[in-house]
């Protein structure tokens, strides 16, 4: 029996080539065949809000209510574009958006432990290893681009975060820069070297393809090797394609200023992030066709400080979101990208006039934000009692994200599945999610 | 409570009850009746059955019956107590529940008694032992969760408990489920198989091939041919030691270079990474959540250790219970005593997640002991029980926290956290006494220096002297206590204490010296030949680390849901061999190696039935290894100390701390979020949970690092130096290459290929480089890196 087994092909797979297309090859080792719903979407960016942010004076707006002063919004609120949409005046420029977006008002978490949240929230897990949100997306659609990973992630903070964990590593996400790094100088490891002109190490390549097809020829069916030579060509033209989407030179001045990109507001916990450029990089790799990309700015743990690092924080990811927006929106790839914005969980509120200025964490009650493919535009979903502390009605758990976000995608969550270990696995995890039918558009 | 092995009492009451009581041994769900909670880890029920009716009564004896209830108590539970319990308990707490909390039921009256996984919620007459009397009163369980009932209302309820409970509600009819079930395969005791009797009897040449044959021959399946000497060797070289052989002579008799190889010190280097592999080894805590990732500066003591306990051949259950309860061994000498006490590193080099706004730090880190002795040791996913009782294995939640308890008992000791408070407190660390005096290295001194702490650390908790030699590990604390049960794994909601002991599955038993933590029985228990899984699991690892492919193909589940193994009689085989050889792991690695089945021709793919030998990829650090061995840079040498000694830092405030090494790669700084980039490549565990099985897949990432990572180019240019010392015709030069890396001769066609190489790139390369001597070295070491890059170098066959 030299039939491969399908574990063994999608090892050997030079990339996350589509899922679909591997179930004819061989046997039914990983057990699910997703059955493929109506896709709305075909790929997803994900603006990782690290630290929680505040959705009190951000999105879910709570005014005084009743003689006394309760925990609530400090930051002004207006109704927003034709939908009236609450957004913060901390964010003028999303705002702008307001129509395009879908809210979440009752986002709620497991714990309000940082890692373990953070972790929850992309892989569907706390406390376990499980592959990444994204590594599930490339696994059930593949990629687009045979030049580039199906899944790539920066400022990363863990790896346990874009790991493929128990799915083949080919889907894991490929980091680029790590939290702390300067992102102008984040790169693929390795993707470039100029020892050698691009001539020599083409000749040098086929060197070593020679070799390694006589040790194959010596060793024959070993599909393994043979996906090492595929390996090999990818890697090659990646150190082309990749460099090429990370470099800004070519955009226009306005651009970069839309984007602000390379400006910086650090202040206490909010970190120099050079956000601008995530942005605007999430917009190049999403054209040319990665799947998921996820983009990191934190921090919004505003323990001290909440005021001052608040609005940091904001001014930091405002601007550039926005143009973002406008951009997927220009080139009509809002219709078929999801862009998802939240965090681990979010804030307790503070009382307007009262002097403390330190928030904590809160994970029953929270925002994210959904806009693009398929979801309702200008749209407020669920919504949280008077201080914003717990929820009233259209709770949404991190299981019921992953599920929508599949579903949206046209992947079922129920069956988008591996066994490992004899557990079966599947992003929202044993208890299952609930797709929030309430969103799609 | 429900879903646990040990033996169960249980007593079928009717409407009121009778006292007919039965005990059974049982694994599934309980019926839903009257059982007191009462948790046996007798093995024998039938004795201890006066003692249960007496503790019965003692329970229930006070509670109401609906017959012998008064006209006040009915009304008092209708109006105050319903009420209460349908509006606030019911949504989690009944059978209309989506998600049962806690595995507790509160619509009907012998549940309340029986209780969920926290124990009996009631206590007839007994309010203040009654769970859900502390519960309502938020006294260590806080219930209802979203805010405390009025003080009415509880004492409504302590009034209610007071009068005996009474509750008028009709019981929820009775389903009886007997699934009776053969016990786990791996928790039967380890037998001891003869080898079968097979067709082909020529063919076997060790005891362990009958096993593989027999299997073969019922499958009408051929071994199929030995493999070629040489490859071989190749083999048995990469298997033991990490390294390609040291020549290319002819391997004359193989048990004395399986000999020669068992006894190099390189043995220890390659043997002792696999078990940090278990152990989660790093030298960094890596991000605690809050982005920090402070030192581990002693954590390399640990690792030295482990290399010389597999280079001495240190038996596995001495090994094993050194690690656990060394602190608590005696020792002949201060050398001993140091060891020993460096040893129990293993219970805290753990990744923790930040103390900040985090209630449950402390159970964490007991979280990740009882992972590293689960899933390392014992081969079960204890962990999950952490949370509920285990949905597959047989490990109820009351297991997990008499393991914890033992744990909670015991100091760990991670040493400072980079003094940063957020992250975890500082602890003391071992202090050790006939180990030498060690500084910081001067390495590192300029980037620490160019980098101070954006957060000025604390001041140093505990002090030693600068060169003091020190380890982390553990030591029983001051207070030894149990560790009450925390529902669904918050350390907030609190049951009853539980206590101290080991899993009731596998023999189970108490801590008996309840002055000690209980880790010295622990790893008794462990490392005894009663213990059905520590020998299995480990003999596993062994073969799994020898053939690429376990007999149980999950290492660390040995489980229900793990996969029966197709050779359990070889597993047992061997480990019933392993514990007679007295734990030698040298002698186990040795009778496998020279078994036909070890040294049968490779191919690709699976090894199932194991009818031929897995052709693999080198793990990460033999990579490494094998480039600076073919360069001839590979400095041989042990190295002394780690980059990171005595030097308190957050790594995630610093750039990059790695620096060049020629040192194996079982040396390099093993910092969590921050691998050596050398290794990082090619699949390298991030060290949090214990791996059990390094992933090879082939990725892009891969490619691009042979093709452009910094360390390899500088090996292509030390390996064209290398070739230049050599005659200078290229023919002699390109052979001498392929033995370097290859360890075997270049082939015509492979010295064509070459020469046709070296005068192509020279061509392309004249118009950028002119100098002469300069273009020669890139043009070799083109060619070298071309070499080095190739499969052939990567997988052993």
């Amino acid at each position: 029996m030299n039939a491969l087994s399908r574990r063994q092909m999608l090892h050997t797979a030079s990339c996350g080539f589509g899922y679909l297309a591997m179930t004819g090859l061989a046997g039914a080792s990983l057990t699910a065949k997703p059955p493929r719903l109506r896709a709305r979407a075909q790929r997803v960016i994900f603006l990782n809000m690290a630290g929680g942010p505040a959705q009190l004076d951000t999105f879910d707006y709570k005014p005084q209510v009743g003689k006394k002063p309760h925990a609530g919004s400090i930051a002004e609120f207006k109704r927003r574009g034709e939908s009236g949409l609450w957004v913060s005046e901390l964010l003028p420029n999303i705002a702008r958006h307001a129509d395009k977006l879908c809210v979440l008002n009752a986002m709620t978490a497991d714990t309000s432990i940082h890692a373990q949240s953070m972790l929850q929230l992309h892989t569907g897990d706390r406390l376990r290893p499980c592959p990444s949100m994204g590594s599930w997306v490339a696994y059930g659609l593949g990629t687009e681009n045979m030049n580039l990973p199906g899944f790539i992630s920066f400022n990363t903070a863990k790896p346990a975060e874009y790991s493929a964990a128990q799915l083949p590593s080919v889907f894991g996400g490929t980091p680029i820069g790590v939290n702390g790094e300067d992102m102008s100088k984040a790169t693929i490891s390795n993707i470039f070297s100029d020892h050698l002109p691009m001539r020599v190490k083409r000749r040098q390549l086929d060197l070593v393809q020679a070799m390694n097809h006589d040790h194959l020829s010596l060793r024959a069916d070993d599909a393994q090797l043979e996906g090492v030579i595929q390996t090999m060509e990818l890697g090659f033209r990646m150190q082309a394609a990749a460099p090429a989407l990370l470099d800004l030179s070519q955009e226009s001045k306005a651009t970069l200023e839309r984007y602000r990109v390379g400006k910086n507001f650090a202040a206490g916990t909010c970190k120099a992030s050079d956000f601008g450029r995530q942005c605007l990089l999430a917009r190049r790799f999403c054209e040319a066709g990665v799947r998921f990309i996820e983009i990191t700015h934190g921090s919004w743990d505003q323990h001290t400080d909440h005021r001052r690092d608040l609005t940091a924080n904001c001014a930091t990811t405002d601007a550039p979101i926005a143009a973002l927006l406008d951009d997927l929106d220009e080139r009509g790839l809002l219709d078929d990208t999801l862009v998802v914005w939240g965090g681990e969980f979010g804030r307790p509120g503070l009382t307007p006039g009262a002097d403390k200025d330190q928030t904590g964490h809160q994970h029953r009650a929270f925002t994210f934000w959904i806009a693009g493919g398929g979801v309702k535009a200008g749209h407020t979903h669920g919504s949280t009692n008077e201080d914003g502390s717990t929820v009233v009605e259209g709770a949404v758990h991190f299981r019921d994200l992953h599920a929508t976000i599949l579903h949206l995608l046209g992947l079922d969550h129920e069956n988008l599945a591996v066994v490992s270990g004899g557990r079966r696995i599947r992003l929202t995890g044993l208890q299952g999610g609930k797709v929030v039918k309430e969103i799609l558009a | 409570m429900r879903g646990g092995w040990a033996a169960r009492l249980l007593c079928f009451d009717g409407a009121a009850f009778q006292g007919r009581i039965l005990v059974q041994m049982q694994e599934t769900h309980v019926p839903r009746t009257l059982v007191p909670t009462l948790m046996h880890r007798s093995s024998s029920p039938a004795t201890s059955l006066p003692h249960i009716v007496s503790l019965f009564w003692l329970l229930v004896g006070l509670s109401v019956n609906a017959a012998d209830m008064t006209v006040e108590q009915r009304s008092f539970f209708e109006s105050k107590i319903r009420p209460v319990l349908v509006k606030q308990c019911y949504e989690c707490h009944s059978q209309e529940a989506k998600k049962l909390g806690g595995k507790l039921l509160l619509d009907a009256p012998s549940e309340m008694i029986v209780g969920g996984e926290s124990g009996p919620s009631l206590i007839a007459g007994k309010p203040d032992d009654s769970l859900i009397v502390q519960a309502v009163r938020y006294d260590g369980l806080e219930m209802p969760p979203k805010k405390r009932l009025p003080d009415h209302v509880v004492n409504d309820f302590v009034e209610w408990v007071k009068m005996g409970a009474p509750d008028p509600r009709a019981d929820l009819p009775k389903t009886v489920k007997k699934t009776p079930q053969e016990p786990l395969w791996s928790l039967k005791p380890i037998s001891d198989p003869k080898p079968p009797k097979v067709q082909n009897s020529a063919w076997p040449s060790k005891s362990l091939d009958a096993f593989i044959l027999a299997k073969l021959e019922q499958k009408n399946l051929q071994p199929t041919h030995d493999a070629e000497k040489a490859l071989l060797k190749r083999r048995l070289s990469f298997d033991l030691i990490g390294l390609p052989p040291s020549d290319t002579s002819d391997m004359s008799d193989t048990s004395d270079y399986v000999d020669l190889l068992l006894n190099s010190p390189h043995f220890g280097e390659k043997w002792g990474r696999h078990w940090l592999d278990v152990a989660r080894y790093a030298e960094s805590n890596g991000n605690d959540g809050l982005s920090r990732n402070p030192s581990f500066p002693h954590a390399w003591r640990y690792r030295d250790y482990v290399i010389r306990a597999f280079n001495e051949d240190l038996p596995y259950d001495r090994f094993i219970t050194e690690q656990i309860a060394g602190d608590l061994l005696p020792a002949d000498s201060p050398t001993q005593r140091d060891r020993q006490l460096i040893a129990t590193g293993l219970l805290a080099l753990g990744a923790k997640p930040a103390k900040a706004m985090n209630e449950n730090f402390e159970m964490d880190v007991i979280a990740d002991q009882i992972n590293v002795i689960g899933s390392g040791l014992l081969g079960l996913s204890v962990g999950c029980a952490r949370c509920h009782d285990h949905k597959t294995d047989p490990i109820p939640t009351r297991d997990y926290y008499a393991l914890a308890g033992i744990f909670r008992s015991t100091e760990t000791m991670w040493g400072a956290a980079a003094m940063q408070s957020l992250t975890a407190p500082q602890t003391p660390l071992h202090e050790l006494q006939a180990a030498t005096e060690v500084m910081p290295r001067s390495e590192l001194e300029p980037i620490i220096k160019a980098n101070p702490p954006h957060r000025p650390p604390a001041k140093p908790a505990f002090k030693y002297a600068s060169d003091a030699p020190l380890a982390m590990g553990v030591r029983d604390a001051k207070k030894i206590e149990d560790c009450k049960l925390n529902i669904d794994g918050e350390s907030k909601k609190l049951g009853a204490p539980i206590p101290r002991g080991f899993l009731s599955a596998c023999g189970g038993g108490t801590v008996t010296d309840l002055k000690q933590s209980g880790r010295l029985e622990l790893a008794k228990w462990l490392a005894s030949p009663q213990n059905p899984l520590t020998a299995r699991v480990f003999v596993n690892r062994v073969w799994l680390q020898l053939f690429g492919e376990g007999l149980v193909t999950t290492p660390n589940d040995f489980g229900l849901s793990s996969e029966r193994p197709t050779h359990l009689e070889l597993l047992d085989h061997l480990a019933t061999r392993f514990m007679r050889e007295d734990w030698s792991i040298k002698k186990l690695i040795r009778s496998i190696v020279l078994s036909r089945t070890y040294q049968m021709a490779s191919r690709s793919g699976s090894a199932t039935m194991f009818s031929h030998h897995l052709r693999r990829r080198l793990d990460a650090e033999t990579i490494r290894d094998t480039m600076l061995f073919a360069t001839g840079d590979l400095n041989p040498q042990p190295a002394i100390g780690s980059l990171i000694q005595h030097r308190d830092v957050l790594i995630n405030e610093l750039p990059s701390l790695h620096q060049p090494s020629s040192q194996r790669s079982v040396y390099l700084l093993m910092l969590r979020n921050s691998m050596p980039p050398e290794l990082t490549p090619f699949n390298l565990p991030d060290a949090t949970t214990v791996m059990d099985q390094r992933d090879t897949a082939a990725l892009a990432t891969q490619s691009l690092y042979l093709l452009n990572n910094a360390f390899v180019i500088e090996q292509s240019r030390r390996f064209a130096k290398r070739l230049f010392q050599t005659p200078a015709e290229f023919e002699k030069r390109i052979a001498q290459a392929y033995r370097h890396a290859l360890g075997r001769d270049a082939t015509a066609a492979e010295l064509q290929r070459g020469l046709d190489f070296l005068r192509e790139a020279d061509a392309m390369l004249v118009s950028t480089q002119t100098d002469h001597p300069r273009r020669e070295l890139d043009t070799w070491a083109a060619f070298c890196q071309a070499l080095l890059a190739s499969n052939e170098l990567r997988y052993v066959d």
